[in-house]
């Protein structure tokens, strides 16, 4: 299942929706919105990964690198929602705890 | 010796990897395993790829994957073949809980914390003659465990 993705703005916020699956082939799409709506954004990037069906260790790569970009930046990073195969695999990882993960914004 | 009962060769094209995903699954779960399991070794799997393709052939996509899967009456085994440049050592080590930790934020290291974590038994066979090869059991679930 190809990844897909699209951006919205909401009030000075960026939230990139992210579907399908996330591996070393769709990383890079997602790698690229994030790091572009990181100096757009007034305060906060949320990703939101409820219809995320599969993420590798570089898509959680790319989290981290969201992370660490929008820190650099005083901006904030949050994960929105994320399905059961994402937190999996950030289990799986001991990541869970590095992100901020919130059910609503 | 049992025989393979997949011998599959794949090009290193990103892209394919969802195709190696579907038959892992396939496999996996005509086995007995619970779904969450299942995930776990699709994931597992699809890591082994990730780094063949990323380090031993650094992103060439015309090289050549080849997994063999074959099951006896205890364990599932996936081999995982490339020809690329040799790993290094220090990447395929068994690795302690500690050491997850500090090399989860490091791209590649964190594919082989996960395999480790997702098998029962990794062998690894750095620059053999045949390749890197990587070798990755798993018990079979008992008839007890819940298949969910």
């Amino acid at each position: 299942m190809a990844l897909e993705l699209n951006l919205t703005e909401q009030h000075g916020e960026h939230v990139i929706v992210a579907s399908g699956e996330v591996d070393l082939y769709s990383s890079p799409a997602l790698r690229d919105a994030i790091l572009k709506a990181v100096p757009k954004t007034a305060g906060k990037v949320a990703v939101d990964l409820r219809a995320v069906v599969y993420m590798d260790s570089s898509g959680v790569a790319t989290l981290v690198e969201g992370l660490k970009a929008a820190g650099a930046k005083q901006k904030t990073f949050v994960l929105l929602a994320p399905s059961h195969a994402v937190m999996k695999v950030l289990q799986l990882s001991r990541l869970d705890s590095v992100f901020t993960i919130v059910e609503a914004l | 010796m049992t025989p393979v009962d997949i011998r599959m060769e794949v090009r290193s094209e990103p892209r394919l990897l969802q195709s190696i995903r579907s038959l892992v699954r396939c496999y996996v779960s005509d086995r007995g395993f619970s779904r969450d399991k299942t995930d776990e070794v699709v994931l597992a799997v699809d890591e082994a790829c990730t780094n063949a393709i990323r380090h031993a052939y650094q992103g060439d996509k015309d090289k050549a994957l080849h997994l063999h899967i074959h099951t006896n009456s205890s364990w599932m085994e996936f081999q995982l073949i490339d020809e690329g440049k040799t790993a290094p050592a220090d990447r395929v080590q068994p690795k302690s809980a500690e050491v997850i930790d500090a090399e989860a934020m490091t791209p590649g290291g964190l594919g082989m914390a996960l395999i480790y974590q997702v098998f029962d038994e990794v062998a690894f066979s750095p620059g053999s003659p045949a390749g890197n090869i990587i070798t990755m059991r798993l018990r079979l679930p008992t008839p007890t465990e819940e298949t969910t």
